[in-house]
């Protein structure tokens, strides 16, 4: 190079040197993806998650395929009213039933231990089943007892038969839109599930990382050409660029395996369950990648990493645990769904409190955005713990201590 | 002496009670194996750091051609820091061609560079061995490959012959002379004054932070008044330098083969000091010498490396105590 007065050397043609801040921050990223996409850790995991989903979605749909029609067997002939008696048993409990004429009770009680019916009915006289439950009788059995014996009180009266074919209760009408289905309730465990593992095991491996290149001082060689911010945004974009495809391949499984399966979980709120829970896995992801880095940065060897950790792992541990309360409580309490608009807690709470039916779609959106505008926050205050312990040796810095100095910086 | 392409100037940095820089100043020629010497502790590491803007300054500058150091011209410089690093889990082609981008070369450039230094530091075959699979001499040459790799017009190296066998430091300083030769600027620091003294050009001598002396080494060595090496058969003692004259030549030193080390005013006086000598007896040695390093700082500083180097150690176990932080 002969030139002496030209540091700058922006990209005119012939210049050697290409030092544009992005593309040393995606030298930085397309290491990380390198590096760890083609380890085998990766692709087994990335495997069993797919697998996983796609399990998920498929054998709920195969299993209740088989389980949709209830046999109930009946003794003494079958009449146009104890026909009509046994569906609309059937279709008052949410499922189908149809009438199997059986010659005799024994034969008929022979079925029901071999498990052929499901429950046999002796008009105007009695209904076996092969064991009662606790708790008494529901579902099928339990209306089509109250029907029949509706239909042997009413026996007197003429024309009832006919009214009981036309059904015999009332239409009833909620003031409030239904509850979420239990199917979406489910999806949206499910989502968050997937989710609290992403974020916490991709986080743990930025901070890890992050320590590796502390302990081994390799961070030092680093930093005598590359700025702090652009070696963090090297890392975290190239880590959550992996943990996103992953994200993407198991919505599209979920996708294309529900669809295949005719699982009723790709209908309506379900699937809006799951793209909410996607949308906020990779708001998560912002909002906590940078703080991991900053926990990573915090140690001189790579064993510590884990306890500073666990101080940001807190909120999304506590998020995750609660939000089973939620999928299967009839509603969220306050306290969660406070939880759902705090940046740190939103990313988990939010997408099960969408699912569980408890938030109109345009509270997820004002959540989102309050989360975003954390995330924004985040990165600026760990970006400077980071700087300021990067280079830092000795025993391990507390967090408190970091915060302080970072202000000060 | 050539221009100073590296200017370091006023630097000053206290780490609590404990002053590591303290007003530094020298410069560096281009073309030069330039020498950044000093005991354990006098705060090398610290200014060659700043230099990379690793370390922050409370005062002072560090100007390259004239022109305080930013990134850009960072990133024409190649760095071998005191605590080796390198990624553990990377192999080795893959991490110096890695570094070689870094610092803003294309693809195939970097391949080919990596492949150049990596041959030339004798590590074919090793490529895709992974660095924490290498040897420790090994490791200590992948360091240098990566510090090199980029061509880069100053070559700043911390320590870089500490650790390495005879044979070790004859390659790397070969190497330095022709970094140098192909004009660029080499500044190395080592604590071992006399083991590098024929390996650079000039030097900058430290001690507290703080510049002791600088110049071209032939010269410092030298001194202001040259040196006799003198020795008188059977006189162990060197009993015949009594009746020399303040005004012909003073004895710094008598060694105990008896050959007395006396700094003469002038080149004239010798002659005088020969035929005392004679005088006396036959004479076994009679020669100029050049100083060691070791005692340019011990003349300046009144202290050796060795009872420097203690000194520091002292007062840093000291400050450990204190503050806690005894890792």
């Amino acid at each position: 190079m002969s030139t002496t007065t030209d540091q700058e050397e922006s990209g005119q043609p012939g210049t050697r040197r290409d030092s544009s801040s992005l593309r040393v921050t995606w030298l930085v990223a397309r290491r990380e993806l390198r590096l760890r996409a083609k380890t085998r850790v990766f692709v087994i995991t990335t495997a069993i998650m797919v697998i996983a989903v796609a399990l998920a979605v498929a054998l709920p749909a195969i299993l209740s395929g088989k389980s949709k029609q209830e046999r109930i067997g009946v003794v003494g002939g079958v009449t146009p009213t104890v026909s009509a008696i046994v569906t609309e048993a059937g279709r008052l409990s949410g499922g189908r039933a149809v009438v199997v004429a059986e010659p005799s009770l024994a034969a008929a009680k022979t079925a029901l231990r071999s498990g052929d019916l499901s429950a046999v009915l002796v008009p105007n006289s009695e209904i076996f089943v092969k064991q009662v439950p606790l708790g008494g009788v529901s579902g099928t059995v339990g209306t089509l007892a109250q029907l029949a014996g509706l239909s042997r009180l009413i026996e007197t009266v003429p024309g009832a038969a006919t009214a009981v074919a036309h059904g015999v209760s009332l239409p009833v009408s909620g003031l409030q839109a239904p509850s979420a289905s239990l199917s979406s309730r489910l999806t949206g465990l499910f989502t968050v599930i997937i989710g609290f593992i992403l974020i916490t095991v991709y986080g743990s491996q930025i901070a890890l990382g992050i320590g590796e290149e502390k302990s081994s001082r390799v961070v030092e060689v680093l930093l005598s050409s590359v700025r702090p911010v652009q070696l963090l945004i090297g890392k975290v974009l190239g880590i959550g660029l992996l943990a996103l495809a992953q994200a993407v391949a198991m919505v599209v499984v979920f996708v294309v395996a529900g669809f295949a399966t005719g699982s009723s979980l790709v209908h309506g709120a379900t699937l809006g369950a799951v793209l909410a829970g996607g949308g906020f896995v990779v708001l998560g992801y912002a909002f906590y990648c940078t703080a991991y880095a900053a926990a990573g940065s915090l140690v001189s060897r790579q064993s510590d990493v884990n306890s500073t950790v666990l101080p940001v792992q807190l909120p999304l541990i506590v998020a995750y645990a609660l939000s089973f309360t939620v999928i299967y409580a009839n509603g969220a309490n306050t306290f969660y769904h406070v939880l759902g608009f705090l940046p740190p807690t939103s990313p988990i709470a939010m997408p099960v409190l969408y699912a569980a039916g408890d938030v109109p779609a345009w509270q997820v959106v004002v959540s989102a955005v309050v989360c975003a505008a954390g995330t924004v926050w985040m990165a600026r205050l760990a970006a400077k713990i980071y700087a300021n312990s990067i280079l830092r040796t000795g025993p391990r810095i507390s967090f408190r201590q970091a915060i302080r100095e970072s202000r000060n910086a | 002496m050539a221009s100073l392409e590296l200017e370091v100037d006023g630097l000053r940095r206290t780490y609590g009670t404990v002053t590591a820089l303290d007003g530094l100043t020298f410069g560096v020629p281009a073309g030069q194996v330039f020498g950044f010497l000093g005991p354990n502790g006098a705060g090398k590491t610290t200014a060659m750091r700043a230099i990379f803007g690793v370390t922050a300054l409370e005062v002072g500058e560090i100007r390259w051609r004239g022109r305080p150091v930013e990134e850009a011209a960072r990133r024409t410089f190649g760095y071998m820091p005191e605590e080796r690093g390198l990624y553990p889990a990377m192999e080795l082609a893959d991490q110096v061609e890695y570094f070689a981008r870094l610092h803003g070369m294309n693809g195939p450039a970097a391949a080919r560079a990596a492949k150049h230094w990596i041959d030339r530091l004798g590590l074919s075959g090793r490529e895709k061995t992974r660095v924490d699979a290498l040897s420790h001499g090994n490791q200590q040459r992948a360091q240098l490959a990566v510090a090199l790799v980029h061509d880069p017009e100053l070559l700043v190296l911390d320590e870089p012959f500490s650790g390495l066998d005879p044979g070790g430091i004859d390659d790397l300083s070969s190497i330095l002379a022709e970094r140098a030769a192909a004009g660029v600027t080499v500044l190395f620091s080592s604590h071992q004054l006399d083991l590098v003294e024929d390996i650079c050009e000039a030097v900058a001598i430290i001690h507290h932070g703080r510049l002791v002396v600088s110049g071209p080494v032939a010269e410092l060595r030298r001194g202001d008044r040259p040196r006799l090496a003198v020795r008188v058969t059977g006189d162990r003692a060197a009993a015949w330098t009594v009746s020399l004259g303040s005004a012909t030549g003073t004895v710094d030193a008598v060694r105990p083969d008896g050959t007395a080390e006396i700094s003469v005013t002038s080149a004239a006086e010798s002659q005088v000091i020969l035929d005392l000598a004679r005088a006396a007896g036959p004479v076994e040695h009679f020669a100029y010498e050049d100083r060691r390093l070791s005692e340019v700082f011990r003349q300046a500083t009144g202290a050796s490396v060795g009872q420097a180097e203690a000194e520091h150690a002292a007062a840093a176990s000291a400050a450990a105590l204190k503050t806690g932080a005894g890792r």
